[in-house]
C-alpha cells in the first residue's frame, strides 16, 4: 500500500517537474519576445506569432515594422537561444553521465573549442562543401568538435588509464589551448573588421542571427537528442563503472560511442550557430539533479526544457543589462557558470571520488 | 553448468591461463582460490569476457560462452565484485532496478510490473527494503555490498560470479553476505563461482574448491583439500597448519609467522609464581605454557599463563562451577581467559608441591588429592555424579617441547601413574571394596613451556614419559598419604 502510494506521488512530483519546466520555456520565451527597447504588448505578440504559424488572426493595424521585430528579430532569436541553450544542457547532462562527473561540460572538456576552430575556419574563409550548403558550418563544426574530444580522450589514455575527471579536464585545457592558438592565427591573418567580429562571435553571442540559424540547429539537435533519450539507460549503468555496466549486459562500447556522437553533434551545431557559450552544460544538468534525483530518464529531458529557458534567460540579461550595447551572451553564462563550477570542484574533492 | 576445457587466455602474448580444465555443476559453491598472481582473475575475466579466449572453450550451458548475446549472457550470469564506486546520487532502489537491464523488453524499455516485483522480492531477500529510497553513497560498505548483491540477484541469474566480494568487509558483513549467498544456493539452485582470499571463509562456503597456481588448476575437490599443508606451503609459501573447525566438520587453516617472535630462553625454576592460601592455589607462568587439560575452565589443548585450583565447601552447590569459577577470578585479579580453572574441596594445607629434574627436563608438579570419592572404573555400577568431598587435582609443569599428540601421550602416562599410585596405597572404591582407579572428578593439566627440540612421543616407552609418571607417581602418593592422615584425625 505504502509503496504503491508513495510511486504515485513520486510520479506525480515528476510530472509536476515536466509542467513546471515547460511552463518555464513558454514563460521566458514571451518575456524574450516581450522585453527589449521597444516594448510590445503580449495581445499583439501573441497575434503576429499565431498569425504567423497558425493563420488565424484577430488583430487588425498591426504595423509592419512592428511584425518584423517580433517575427523576424526576436522571434528567431529567443527560439535560436532556446535551441543553443537546450542543447547545450542536454550535451553536458551526457557527458557528465558518461564520464560519471558532474564536473564535464562541453566546455570544460574542450569540445566546444574544437567546434569553434572548425566554424572560425568555414567562417573565415567562406568554405563551403559541396552538397552540404549552408550546413557546411555545422557539419564542419561537429566534425571538429568530435575529433577535438577523441584528441582529448587520446591525451587522457596516454597519460593515465582511467578517465579521471581532472585528467580529462586537464588535457581539455591543453587541448583548448592549442586550438585557441590555431584560432588566433586564422583570425590574425585577416583584416582588423573581421578580426572584431570573429572575436565577438567566439564570446558567444545568438543576436543578429535570424531564421536561419534555426534551420541550421534544429535538424541536428533532434538528432542528437533522440540518440541521447534512447540511451538513457545506458547512461544510468554506466554509473556502476564500465565494467559493472558490461556485467548487467550493457554493449559499453557501442553505447558510449553513440552518446559521444549524440553529444558531440549537439555541442557541434549549438557552437556553430552562437559561438562559444560556456558552463550552460555544467550548470543546468546539475540544478535538474538535484530536484529530480540522476536518473538520465528525467535528467535529460528535463535539462534540456531548463537549459533552453536558462540561455532564454541570459540573453535577455545580456541584451538589457547595459542597454541599449549588448554584452556577449557567453559573458553572462561565465559570471554563473563559473564560480559555480569551482563550487563543484571543491564539493567533489571534499566528499572524495565519485 | 560452467565447462572449461584446455583454456589458455589472458593478455596478448602472455597467457595467464596456461591450459586449464574445469567444470561447474549446477548448484554448488565453487571457490577458486589460489595467491595472487595465480590468474583467479584473468579466469573470471575470461568468463565474463573482458579478456580474450587465445584456446580451448569455455562452455555456459553446453552452449560456447562468446556465442551469447550480450543480454542473453547478463540473464544468465551476473557478476559481484569488490566493492565498486557509484557516481551519482542514485538511490538503492534505482541501483537494484539497473539489474533488469538485460529484462526490459519493448520500445520503450520501462520497468514493467513483474519487474517491480522482483526488484521487491530482492530488496526483501537482502534486507534493504528499508533503504530503498536511500542514496547508494550514504549507506555503508557492508550494506552498499548487500545492495549490489541484490542487484546481481535482480538479473535473475543461474550463475553468480563473484570476485572477492567481501574482501574489504569486517566479519559481520562478510557472513552475512555469504549466509545470503549461501541461502540462494540452497533454496534456489543457484550456482556460485567465487574467488575467494580468505581459505577459512573458503572452507566454510564452499562445496567444492579450486586451488590454481600459476594458471593451472592445482587441484580441484572437496574442501578437504585444504588438510594438504604441505601443498598450501608450497603455493602459499606459507607455513600453515590445518585444524578442524570446533563445531562444524570443516578443515580451518592457522598460519605461523615466518619470523617467530624468538623471546629469551626461559630459565624454567625462575619464571613462575606461586600463590597459596586456605581459598586458592594460583601459579602464574611469565609466558604462556602449551597446556592440555580437563580444568573446569581452559579445558582442551591452548596456550595458558594461569593455573589455579579454587577451594570449596563440601556441600558445594555446583550448578554453575564455571560461572563461580570466573566470578573467583575476576575477585582475584586473574584474567580467566588465560587460566584453567579446578576446584577441590580438599583442605589446601595439604597440597604436594615438587620440583626436579628428570633426564635434563626440569619439571613441577602440584597436587591436592582426596579420595573419599574414590571409584574403580571398571565396575557396573554408576557412580553418584554429585561432587563429594576427594578428588585429585593435579597440574605438571615440564620445560619441554611437545607436540599434541605428545601431549595427548603424556597425559595417558600421567594417568598411568596416578591409577598405580592408588593401587599402591590399597585405596578402595567403598562401593564394591575393589581397588580404585581414581576419583569421579579427577583433574590433569599439562603445561609446557615448548623449548628445546620438539618431542612427538611421551609414553611409558620415552625418557620424558617415564619422567612424567615418576614425578605424578610420588606425588600422588604423598598428597594422597596426606589427605588419609587428616581424615584419620
Amino acid at each position: 500500500m505504502l509503496s504503491s502510494f508513495t510511486r504515485k506521488y513520486l510520479a506525480n512530483k515528476v510530472v509536476w517537474l515536466y509542467i513546471f519546466a515547460g511552463g518555464l520555456v513558454l514563460g521566458t520565451t514571451l518575456l524574450g519576445l516581450l522585453e527589449s527597447s521597444v516594448t510590445i504588448p503580449i495581445p499583439t505578440i501573441l497575434h503576429i506569432v499565431s498569425e504567423k504559424i497558425f493563420g488565424i488572426a484577430w488583430l487588425s493595424d498591426v504595423p509592419k515594422n512592428v511584425e518584423m521585430i517580433i517575427w523576424n528579430i526576436r522571434l528567431p532569436r529567443v527560439l535560436l537561444a532556446l535551441c543553443v541553450g537546450a542543447s547545450l544542457a542536454l550535451a553536458g547532462a551526457a557527458f557528465q553521465g558518461l564520464l560519471r562527473n558532474p564536473l564535464a561540460d562541453p566546455y570544460t572538456i574542450g569540445v566546444s573549442s574544437g567546434a569553434a576552430l572548425g566554424a572560425v575556419f568555414v567562417i573565415f574563409f567562406q568554405l563551403t562543401i559541396i552538397g552540404l550548403g549552408s550546413y557546411t558550418l555545422p557539419v564542419v563544426a561537429i566534425v571538429s568538435g568530435l575529433i577535438t574530444l577523441f584528441a582529448v580522450f587520446g591525451l587522457v589514455r596516454l597519460s593515465s588509464r582511467s578517465l579521471a575527471i581532472e585528467t580529462i579536464i586537464l588535457a581539455g585545457i591543453i587541448i583548448s589551448a592549442f586550438i585557441g592558438a590555431l584560432t588566433s592565427l586564422i583570425i590574425s591573418l585577416g583584416d582588423q573588421d573581421s578580426m572584431t567580429q570573429i572575436i565577438y562571435w567566439l564570446y558567444g553571442s545568438v543576436a543578429m542571427r535570424g531564421w536561419s540559424h534555426v534551420q541550421l540547429i534544429i535538424p541536428f539537435m533532434i538528432v542528437g537528442s533522440f540518440i541521447l533519450f534512447i540511451h538513457y539507460r545506458e547512461l544510468n549503468a554506466l554509473a556502476l563503472g564500465e565494467e559493472a555496466a558490461d556485467h548487467i549486459g550493457v554493449n559499453v562500447k557501442r553505447g558510449k560511442l553513440f552518446i559521444l556522437i549524440g553529444a558531440s553533434l549537439l555541442t557541434g551545431a549549438a557552437v556553430a550557430v552562437s559561438g562559444t557559450i560556456g558552463f550552460v552544460g555544467l550548470v543546468i544538468p546539475h540544478l535538474v539533479r538535484l530536484v529530480t534525483g540522476p536518473n538520465h530518464k528525467h535528467v535529460l529531458p528535463l535539462s534540456m526544457l531548463v537549459g533552453g529557458a536558462f540561455l532564454i534567460l541570459a540573453d535577455l540579461l545580456s541584451r538589457t543589462i547595459v542597454a541599449p550595447s549588448e554584452l556577449p551572451i557567453g559573458v553572462i553564462t561565465g559570471l554563473i557558470g563559473a564560480p559555480i563550477f569551482a563550487i563543484l570542484l571543491v564539493k567533489e574533492r571534499i566528499s572524495g571520488r565519485g | 553448468m560452467i565447462k572449461m576445457k584446455n583454456l589458455v587466455g589472458g593478455y596478448k602474448n602472455t597467457p595467464i591461463i596456461k591450459g586449464l580444465d574445469l567444470e561447474i555443476e549446477q548448484g554448488e559453491f565453487f571457490a577458486l582460490l589460489g595467491p595472487n598472481g595465480s590468474g583467479k582473475t584473468t579466469l573470471f575475466k575470461l568468463i565474463t569476457g573482458q579478456l580474450p579466449i587465445q584456446e580451448g572453450e569455455i562452455l555456459l550451458s553446453g552452449k560456447e560462452i562468446a556465442s551469447y548475446s550480450k543480454f542473453e549472457k547478463a540473464r544468465k550470469v551476473s557478476v559481484l565484485t569488490q566493492e565498486i564506486q557509484i557516481s551519482f546520487d542514485y538511490t538503492v532502489e534505482e541501483i537494484i532496478s539497473l539489474g533488469r537491464y538485460p529484462h526490459q523488453k519493448g520500445v520503450l524499455k520501462q520497468l514493467s510490473k513483474a519487474d517491480q516485483k522482483i526488484i521487491v522480492d530482492v530488496m526483501e531477500k537482502t534486507k534493504i527494503s528499508h533503504y530503498r529510497h536511500t542514496p547508494f553513497r550514504m549507506i555503508s560498505g557492508g550494506e552498499k555490498q548487500r545492495v549490489l548483491l541484490a542487484k546481481a540477484l535482480a538479473q535473475e541469474p543461474e550463475i553468480l560470479l563473484l570476485d572477492e566480494p567481501t574482501n574489504h568487509l569486517d566479519i559481520k558483513y562478510t557472513f552475512q553476505i555469504l549466509d545470503l549467498l549461501k541461502e540462494q544456493q540452497q533454496e534456489t539452485g543457484l550456482t556460485v563461482l567465487a574467488i575467494l582470499h580468505d581459505l577459512n571463509v573458503a572452507s566454510l562456503y564452499a562445496n567444492r574448491i579450486g586451488l590454481l597456481e600459476k594458471g593451472k588448476l592445482l587441484e580441484v575437490g572437496r574442501v578437504d583439500v585444504l588438510r594438504k599443508e604441505e601443498q598450501l606451503k608450497k603455493v602459499y609459501d606459507v607455513e600453515v597448519k590445518t585444524q578442524s573447525h570446533p563445531s562444524v566438520p570443516k578443515p580451518q587453516l592457522l598460519m605461523t609467522p615466518g619470523h617467530m617472535i624468538t623471546e629469551h630462553p626461559i630459565d624454567f625454576y625462575n619464571s613462575y609464581k606461586i600463590v597459596k592460601n586456605s581459598t586458592y592455589i594460583h601459579v602464574q607462568f611469565d609466558q604462556a605454557l602449551r597446556t592440555v587439560s580437563n580444568g573446569v575452565i581452559g579445558e582442551g589443548i591452548q596456550w595458558l599463563n594461569h593455573f589455579c585450583n579454587f577451594h570449596v565447601d563440601k556441600h558445594y552447590n555446583c550448578s554453575n562451577p564455571k560461572k563461580d569459577l570466573q566470578d573467583w577470578m575476576n575477585m582475584y585479579n586473574i584474567p580467566h581467559e588465560q587460566a584453567v580453572g579446578m576446584m577441590t574441596a580438599v583442605n589446601l594445607d595439604d597440597m604436594v608441591m615438587e620440583t626436579r629434574e628428570i633426564e635434563g627436563i626440569p619439571m613441577m608438579i602440584i597436587i591436592t588429592a582426596g579420595v573419599g570419592n574414590a571409584i574403580d572404573i571398571t565396575n557396573e555400577y554408576v557412580a553418584n555424579p554429585s561432587i563429594q568431598i576427594g578428588t585429585i587435582n593435579t597440574m605438571l609443569f615440564m620445560d619441554a617441547h611437545f607436540t599434541d599428540g605428545a601431549l595427548v601421550n603424556g597425559y595417558m602416562s600421567a594417568t598411568e601413574a596416578k591409577v598405580k599410585a592408588l593401587q599402591d596405597l590399597q585405596v578402595k572404591d567403598p562401593e564394591s571394596n575393589t581397588i580404585a582407579t581414581g576419583t569421579s572428578t579427577d583433574a590433569l593439566l599439562l603445561g609446557l613451556t615448548q623449548q628445546g627440540e620438539r618431542t612427538p612421543y611421551a609414553g611409558s616407552g620415552t625418557v620424558v614419559g617415564k619422567g612424567i609418571g615418576q614425578m605424578v607417581y610420588h606425588a600422588t602418593k604423598k598428597a594422597v598419604k596426606k589427605y588419609l592422615k587428616r581424615v584419620q584425625r
